[in-house]
């Protein structure tokens, strides 16, 4: 008998639960409102990441300048494609920090200016490629003069 | 408890069918309340199932032999926490505890979305509950129902297979399952996609965590699968290639396609359809998988199947699967045109392709061996096997390419590689691979594959050490950093990257571990006690087993109530180069409620090999035995690299920086959601 009962209360509760929006109008949020996904925003994500990437992938010794160059205009500019996609904008800027809420972008650009900075500030040996500390005169690797090399 | 579980299962059926059909109608006419009634429903069915498991395990704790489900797979002497794995032990069990962890991961898609990608969530909801809908429909109506009663009720059960009895049966079918389970959500993201039209990344960033989450549960699933092969005599080894083996494999191999290939729809904007294709192929192949193993439509020693008829539904759901799939997929295909072009051969891209294609050569080549003995039979009406020459044949060739691309993947450019970038890249990788080559060749090593693997092995391995040194030097230097918190900072600022190439570490540990066995060496000794046996190991050194005594349980009766099994246990002590290592206790089992006998195997483990031993006959009486005794080496690589996948999956699922974990948290802390890649 509590078997029965047990069983019976267990449906109306399930149906109960079910069916109150039906009943009540109670609406599950349909759209997104200020969790909306942008597909411009991710991409040009995805493209600075990429930056971020090939900015190592040279600092490493990975890629010579020749085709760090190529590869770093293709993706610059799918970068600033998909930041006009965002609802346009400064697109020229390079890594001044981002837009509003878009935290992660403007974090991967800062950390694509530091690592130029670095290299630009002949952190990188010209000659043998070793990475240096910042400040050397001299690589740490093979003695040639570093300071002032880049981009 | 047990009969609140039977109702239970009535009434989820139609309150599963309801939810698919509010959801659907509700995304369709953007009825919200429709929409919240099938979410609850999510949430409800999944309360419904957990009340059904806890109906079966009450009823296998209780030793309710008035079930046929209980009966089969139970007896009064078993061990608690089998008879709680009971509820997985059996075809009709297992279809529970499949249901049961689809509606939790469907539970927690739904909460976790309940604020976002909306535009989604009905078809997702929709989608969810309508193969829960299925699950249910086969549970009630496809004679497996697990409440069936016999109509009286027995002393006691028929047991539980012996070869079940393992504490691996705790943790290897539920792992797996959450593997097979976890990717329908995936494809209830991709089949929304699909429906509303919205084709850009945004599935595939919803899903990205899902992926590989369903991933990490079947790669540590498959690797326990083989622990407990390798422990267990009767399933033949650590991979035997068996029909349930093979059907966990496929739905990984095409998973771990589907990984590789969206970084280029997510990087380049291409191969949208080929994606589409794969997390639908996917699914329907965990879909296999399950019914596989449970229909009984080809023979297997993992099989646990008990009748045909759910054979054919399932591959009737299937095949409507992939049609209604198809179909879609086909209607929205200019909306998944790609956005770029192949711009070389010598590119990231290219390999990631033919990655892609190596793994769905792969999966082709197992589906083929595995479906063999039907395709005989129903060409030629008799049943032939292939066995494990033919997949070896095919797969370790097509594994060894995917080892070298593997490789190759990570260091070459995307869009094209000079031949620069190539030799910069690959100078001293390809050197380390040849000097292993030269020196293998000059230890007197012939094994072809063997050579191969340790070459490639060392390929692969030099690059993902070097990409690991070079990254973190980098860093160490820019940020002005030690070296170990440059490296934790390298990882965590892309975790997806870093934990990938964790992960490449792994297999290669694995793959190592696997081309051991081309160095096994194995002898066959009969003795009595006092009496030792000696056995070389191909890498050096050399083994002698002392057999030192035969023990046995006696059978005994306590009341009414038996040992579960009786053990015969031979004790051997185990010296390496005259040093004592350890005491082996290989055994032979007898479980009289089955009246089926099972082999423990004895193993010592070192880092660099295993000591194996087979009690083959044992004696009573004059305690003469004979064992096989193997030197296997490498085998405990093939652990060691599962435990750095698994590590490795982990990095890449753990949260990114940025994100808090919990919706309250998030949203206090930033309006928007940061995807993962983000902060990577």
């Amino acid at each position: 008998m509590s078997v029965v009962i047990g069983g019976v209360l267990l449906a109306a509760g399930v149906l109960l639960f079910v069916l109150e929006p039906v009943f009540s109008g109670k609406s599950a949020p349909m759209y997104d409102g200020d969790d909306v996904f942008d597909e411009g925003a991710a991409r040009r994500r995805v493209a600075l990441t990429a930056l971020r990437d090939l900015e190592y992938d040279r600092a490493t010794g990975k890629l010579d300048e020749d085709d760090y160059g190529e590869l770093r205009t293709e993706l610059s500019r799918e970068a600033l494609e998909h930041l006009g996609d965002e609802g346009g904008g400064d697109g020229g800027r390079g890594g001044d920090g981002g837009r509003g809420p878009d935290r992660a972008a403007t974090e991967l650009e800062e950390e694509i200016a530091e690592l130029r900075r670095a290299i630009r500030e002949g952190m990188q040996c010209g000659k043998c490629e070793h990475l240096n500390r910042l400040g050397a005169r001299y690589c740490a690797r093979c003695g040639e003069g570093v300071g002032g090399g880049g981009e | 408890m047990t009969v609140l579980g039977e109702i239970a299962l009535w009434i989820a059926l139609p309150v599963a069918l309801w939810g698919a059909a509010v959801s659907f109608a509700g995304g369709r006419t953007g009825r919200g309340e429709l929409v919240l009634s099938g979410e609850r429903t999510v949430h409800v069915v999944t309360l419904l199932l957990a009340l059904v498991s806890a109906g079966i395990i009450a009823a296998f704790l209780g030793n309710r032999y008035e079930y046929y489900y209980v009966v089969n797979y139970s007896n009064r002497e078993l061990d608690t926490y089998f008879k709680i794995a009971g509820l997985w032990a059996g075809q009709r069990g297992s279809l529970v505890f499949w249901t049961l962890l689809l509606s939790v991961f469907s539970s927690i898609a739904a909460f976790v979305n309940r604020r976002r990608n909306r535009e989604f969530m009905p078809y997702v909801s929709g989608t969810l509950l309508g193969i829960l809908s299925f699950l249910l429909i086969v549970l009630l109506f496809a004679d497996v129902n697990p409440f069936e009663r016999l109509g009286f009720t027995r002393f006691n059960g028929l047991g539980l297979n012996p070869q079940l009895q393992n504490y691996w049966m705790t943790i290897h079918p539920p792992t797996l399952y959450l593997g097979f389970t976890a990717f329908a959500v995936p494809f209830a993201f991709a089949v929304a996609a699909l429906l509303t039209g919205r084709l850009d990344s945004r599935w595939i960033a919803v899903t990205r965590r899902w992926i590989l989450l369903s991933w990490f549960f079947l790669t540590i699933g498959i690797i326990f699968g083989m622990r407990w092969a390798y422990e267990e005599l009767g399933w033949g080894g650590y991979w035997f290639w068996d029909p349930v083996e093979n059907a966990s494999l496929l739905p990984w191999l095409t998973a771990t396609a589907f990984l590789h290939s969206i970084q280029i729809q997510e990087n380049r904007g291409m191969l949208k359809v080929w994606n589409m294709v794969l997390v639908v192929l996917t699914f329907l192949l965990t879909i296999f998988a399950t019914f596989l193993t449970r229909s009984g439509l080809i023979e297997s020693v993992h099989s646990f199947a008990e009748n045909l008829t759910i054979a054919y539904i399932f591959l009737g759901f299937m095949g409507g699967m992939a049609i209604f799939a198809a179909i879609l997929i086909i209607h929205r295909l200019p909306s998944l045109r790609s956005e770029n072009q192949m711009q070389s051969f010598l590119s990231r891209e290219s390999a990631f392709l033919f990655n892609n294609l190596l793994f769905i050569g792969v999966t082709f080549a197992v589906m083929w061996g595995t479906l063999f003995p039907l395709i005989t039979e129903g060409f030629f009406g008799e049943t032939r096997n292939v066995g494990p020459p033919y997949f070896n044949r095919v797969n370790i060739p097509l594994g060894l390419m995917l080892l070298a691309l593997m490789g190759i993947g990570p260091v070459i450019a995307w869009r094209r590689a000079s031949k620069r970038n190539l030799r910069k890249n690959f100078t001293l990788p390809l050197a380390a691979g040849v000097a292993i080559l030269a020196v293998l060749l000059a230890t007197g090593i012939r094994h072809g594959m063997a050579l191969a693997t340790f070459s490639l092995a060392a390929f692969v391995m030099t690059i993902v050490v070097t990409e690991f040194w070079k990254g973190t030097k980098a860093r160490a230097r820019i940020a002005g950093e030690g070296i170990v918190s440059a490296f934790r900072g390298l990882v965590k600022r892309n975790r997806r990257r870093w934990g990938g190439y964790i992960v490449h570490a792994g297999v290669v540990v694995v793959f190592t571990g696997l081309a051991g066995a081309a160095f096994d060496r194995r002898v066959e000794q009969e003795m009595v006690p006092g009496e030792a046996m000696t056995v070389r190991s191909a890498l050096g050194g050399e083994y002698r087993l002392v057999y030192e005594s035969l023990s046995h349980t006696r059978p005994r009766a306590a009341g009414d109530v038996q040992e579960n099994d009786w053990r015969w246990t031979a004790l051997l002590t185990a010296y390496r180069d005259g040093e004592r290592i350890g005491v082996l206790r290989p055994e032979k089992r007898f479980y009289p409620v089955m009246e089926q006998t099972s082999t423990e195997v004895g193993i010592s483990s070192s880092a660099l090999e295993d000591l194996y031993v087979i009690p083959k006959d044992l004696e009573t009486g004059t305690d003469r035995a004979t064992f096989e005794v193997k030197v296997l080496p490498l085998v405990p690589w093939i652990w060691y690299g599962g435990m750095i996948v698994a590590i490795g999956a982990l990095v890449g699922l753990w949260p990114p920086r940025g994100v808090p974990v919990s919706s309250a948290a998030r949203e206090r802390a930033v309006r928007r959601p940061v995807p993962a890649e983000a902060a990577g």
